[in-house]
């Protein structure tokens, strides 16, 4: 059980919060992409965070009580109809990931994730990812969440989670795929990794 | 023990990456995809795509501006940031 809230003295706010703001930033910029949006939904987020932080409770998590304070602020500007996003079973997500992968390497791009730099392919694809998706990515994926802790945080059952996370997954690669093909990397050495 | 077949392994191997597995259940995914040569495969290309999924992350230094920015209006709020931020 956690502990209830508690007379949290304001210097504390400067040492445990204030260290991830970059976090923060880095987590804005995914829900609202890189523009003006983005820095005022960071600049919301601690302010609404320092008003609010005798809710924090000490011992717990402070970035993933910020991220879901900054999602929360995030989306209560939005339609519900805008977090929506299909229902998709995570199983056969996962059976459609292996036929991808079957598929890639009929094409020769069995090892495209190890041979080429596709980091800014898979920046713009994730943008591109419905956001109920994009975030249970982000999350997962990029800050490295258990999916009982993002599932917490997002106020979703873990099914969910794992449903998401692996459609936006299997998505992800078929766009990866098509790019790989598109852009010619088949048996080339194009934007090949160094080193 | 029960052997595994390769499509309960493949529904169940990303919540292996994912390190979300019982102790006991990642250990029986572990040993089949060590010996099957159809899931071994896979199981390294999604563990490629994943790693560059996570090599996507901010290494920080959003702009100074922003962080200035932040600053100014905790302090307008009352707080005097400390030394470490």
């Amino acid at each position: 059980m956690t502990a209830p809230p508690t007379d949290l003295p304001e210097a504390d706010f400067t040492l445990e919060a204030l260290p991830h703001l970059d976090a923060v930033a880095g987590f804005a910029r995914w829900l609202a992409g890189n523009g003006a949006d983005a820095d005022d939904l960071v600049q919301e987020t601690f302010l609404r965070a320092h008003r609010s932080w005798q809710t924090f409770r000490p011992g717990t998590a402070c970035r993933a009580w910020l991220f879901t304070i900054c999602r929360n602020l995030h989306y209560s500007t939005r339609t519900r109809e805008a977090r929506m996003d299909p229902v998709s079973d995570a199983d056969l997500e996962a059976l459609a990931a292996a036929a991808l992968h079957s598929s890639a390497k009929e094409s020769g791009l069995g090892d495209v994730f190890d041979r080429f730099d596709l980091r800014d392919a898979v920046r713009r694809e994730i943008e591109k990812l419905p956001p109920a998706t994009r975030e249970v990515v982000v999350l997962v994926d990029i800050e490295d969440w258990s999916y009982e802790d993002t599932a917490r945080a997002l106020e979703i059952p873990i099914g969910t989670v794992r449903s998401r996370l692996f459609r936006g997954r299997r998505v992800l690669q078929e766009r990866l795929l098509t790019h790989a093909r598109d852009a010619g990397l088949v048996g080339g050495n194009r934007q090949e990794k160094k080193g | 023990m029960q052997k595994l077949d390769c499509e309960t392994v493949m529904r169940q191997l990303w919540d292996y990456l994912d390190g979300e597995l019982t102790p006991e259940w990642a250990l029986e995914l572990a040993a089949h995809l060590a010996a099957c040569q159809r899931c071994h495969p896979q199981m390294a290309f999604e563990q490629a795509f994943l790693t560059v999924l996570a090599s996507t992350r901010s290494t920080g230094n959003h702009s100074a501006a922003l962080r200035q920015r932040v600053m100014a209006m905790l302090q307008a709020e009352g707080i005097t940031p400390s030394a470490r931020d």
